[in-house]
């Protein structure tokens, strides 16, 4: 699913890899949420909202109408 | 070897664990169908992995039985179902104790058994599945 991973990892100045050692996941999962082709559940989107000090609706929100 | 804390690796890994049991499982049933055609129904049975087989399927079947309690979408009274689960099964065992002991070389005693056999078999999983719609009525009143 889209979603604003990707800006939100940049504004906090963290690379892929970073963000993956903070949330304690791997660095393809990161490159998957970002591209929208892996659904992460809902304590990762947390964790990773945590990590780059975001909301959860900035991050993750999809208006209904782009809602596939 | 660390251990796996990125969820989509896990999934991965039970997905991986599925496609595991379908081949074991297709190998198993491969292995007992040969026996079956090589010595029949005898011959498979002596082979191990019939046991083996019989209890991975019991097992699926109590772990199955869970999945379909929570898949009911009209709530049952469990005592009510379980009072009519162990009438039906004592009717079933009443007929079969009966049928046995009617059979030439079957006493009442064997037939006394195999209904008892029958009785036993049928009302652990009866009680499970009452165990199980208690337990979820329960979670649902917490709800309400």
């Amino acid at each position: 699913m889209k979603n604003n991973v990707k800006v939100a990892r940049i504004k906090a100045d963290l690379t892929q890899q970073q963000l993956a050692d903070e949330v304690g996941i791997t660095r393809q999962t990161v490159s998957l949420i970002e591209k929208g082709k892996y659904n992460p559940s809902l304590k990762l989107c947390l964790q990773i909202c945590y990590a780059v000090h975001g909301k959860l609706d900035d991050l993750f929100w999809v208006e209904k109408e782009e809602f596939e | 070897m660390k251990k796996i804390s990125d969820e989509r690796l896990v999934l991965r890994n039970l997905q991986n664990i599925k496609i595991t049991y379908i081949v074991q499982t297709i190998g198993i049933l491969g292995i007992l169908g040969y026996e079956l055609a090589q010595g029949g129904v005898e011959g498979m049975r002596q082979n191990p992995l019939w046991l083996v087989f019989m209890l991975t399927s019991v097992v699926y079947a109590y772990m199955t039985m869970s999945v379909s309690v929570e898949h009911e979408t009209k709530m049952k009274d469990p005592k009510k179902s379980l009072m009519i689960s162990v009438v039906v099964l004592i009717l079933i065992a009443l007929v079969v104790a009966y049928l046995t002991s009617i059979t030439p070389n079957f006493g009442y005693g064997d037939g006394g058994l195999i209904g008892a056999i029958i009785f036993i078999c049928g009302y652990i999983p009866c009680h499970y599945v009452y165990r199980l719609r208690q337990k979820q009525q329960e979670d649902l009143e917490d709800d309400e």
